[in-house]
């Protein structure tokens, strides 16, 4: 089976500071990958690489079989994304903004069922101003979906989100693998990561420091849970 | 192209809903026409009676203020809420977008337009235009020379006030010097000079002797549609999401 990610000893530096120093991963087909680490860890780089937005500097990378950098617009057929605090103007609606997106791709869902499955069809008519948190993320799921992506990334979608809306959401995302598409998800919530990723890779200083399922990852640390697991691998703990 | 109707009437809609720029960009010129006709329908130096000179020059002035203000303004934005950022990640290309801004804007010109000549007519006795055509290639040559500059400041301004600042920091000189508010025939000859210079000058010109029941000369057609695209390429390398 092909690999839906791979990449390998990526490199991007920036100016004063190098985001990935030789990034090695391998996402399959159908799972729900964790990118997990501190901030600055060079999580956001490394997405922006795979969605085609960012030129790494080295290093090799295949995405649906295909490199973003000359690819990039036959990819964006086919992923979706919700990267960090990405918006929408605030008096469009639900319904219009799944129509409009829906119309980029050569072949998206129906824009109306997405619309249904997603519980977001009571809100066809709210702007999405006058929606709360956890339903502009279940917009933005379903936007990401509504081009009838194979893979979806998602860059700390529930950051911000109060913890039954964080709950709901899990459970979207959850849905999601099961239709079939491949979910990167980046995270800081170790929880998070614990829940729903099949496996996961910690990053920092722009290495992979551990990859692996969320059980291997606590046991590879000697720890009780992924939490305590994420601050023996980043040495992040501070001396209480 | 996919999808830019689709953007076109996600656009119109949420001018309608947020209606103030399009209010002011409406309204304004028919309180300048208004203004400018107070004093009665003197005709001008050259025989030109008032009302034929001004409606077409405020028809301009409605242009400029749609492309030159309120698209540049929608675009920066879109910048500064984050909403392009989304729309990076999706098949939506640039020249779309572009092609969808510019057309929800020039439509609102063409309602602004509408207008101006609709009062005109029913309130001082506006003449028909002397050579339709040639009124409707200024109109939409002007649109799209004065629409790519607009495109160019909404393809880089940070905020969106910043591109309603540098925008009417642009229009209203432009407006004055290129003959859209004072006709060109009061105008002093050091002035004439000065706004012969600027992007404007040509549309104004060019709807005037299509008005008038001329054609423009190849030359004016020809600078705005050099304008258009020099503009239009520029601010499509220019572009930041």
């Amino acid at each position: 089976m092909t690999a839906i990610i791979e990449i390998n000893e990526l490199r991007k530096s920036y100016k004063s500071s190098t985001a990935l120093d030789g990034v090695t991963l391998r996402v399959e087909r159908g799972e729900i990958f964790g990118i997990a680490g501190p901030n600055g860890a060079g999580k956001t780089t490394l997405v922006e690489c795979v969605s085609g937005l960012r030129q790494a500097d080295g290093g090799t990378l295949r995405v649906l079989g295909l490199d973003p950098r000359t690819d990039r617009r036959v990819l964006l057929q086919r992923i979706g994304a919700q990267l960090q605090e990405a918006a929408l103007p605030d008096a469009l609606k639900v319904g219009e903004a799944l129509r409009m997106y829906a119309s980029f791709y050569d072949k998206p869902a129906d824009w109306r069922a997405v619309m249904d499955e997603w519980g977001l069809a009571d809100r066809k008519g709210v702007r999405f101003a006058n929606l709360s948190g956890g339903w502009k993320q279940r917009l933005f799921i379903a936007l990401a979906l509504v081009g009838n992506p194979e893979l979806v990334m998602l860059d700390e979608l529930t950051t911000g989100l109060d913890p039954a809306a964080r709950r709901t959401t899990w459970g979207l995302i959850r849905a999601m693998r099961e239709r079939g598409v491949t979910v990167v998800l980046v995270t800081h919530f170790m929880d998070e990561a614990e829940a729903l990723c099949d496996r996961l890779a910690v990053i920092d200083h722009g290495h992979v420091i551990a990859e692996g399922t969320p059980r291997e990852l606590i046991a590879k640390a000697g720890s009780d849970s992924l939490e305590n697991a994420y601050f023996t691998l980043t040495e992040r703990t501070e001396a209480v | 192209m996919k999808g830019i109707t689709q953007v076109v009437t996600v656009e119109l809609k949420l001018i309608v809903r947020d209606p103030m720029s399009a209010f002011f960009a409406l309204v304004f010129p028919v309180i300048m026409l208004w203004v400018k006709l107070r004093g009665g329908d003197k005709p001008l130096p050259g025989g030109t009676p008032l009302i034929d000179a001004t409606v077409p020059m405020l028809i301009i002035f409605v242009v400029g203020l749609a492309a030159l203000v309120v698209l540049p303004a929608t675009l920066a934005h879109y910048r500064e809420r984050r909403v392009l950022k989304r729309l990076r990640v999706t098949p939506a290309s640039p020249t779309m977008l572009f092609g969808a801004q510019w057309a929800a804007h020039m439509l609102l010109a063409v309602l602004g337009s509408a207008l101006i000549i609709a009062i005109g007519a029913v309130a001082y006795g506006l003449n028909a235009p002397g050579h339709l055509l040639g009124v409707l290639v200024a109109w939409l040559l002007s649109a799209l020379s004065l629409g790519a500059i607009g495109l160019l400041l909404g393809a880089v301004a940070p905020t969106g006030r910043a591109a309603t600042v540098i925008g009417l920091s642009l229009f209203f000189p432009m407006v004055f010097l290129s003959g859209a508010v004072i006709p060109r025939e009061s105008m002093s000859g050091s002035m004439r000079a000065v706004g012969d210079l600027l992007p404007m000058a040509p549309a104004v010109q060019a709807i005037r002797d299509g008005w008038a029941g001329g054609v423009a000369s190849p030359i004016t057609l020809g600078i705005m549609v050099a304008i258009s695209i020099v503009a239009g390429s520029v601010a499509l390398r220019a572009f930041r999401w």
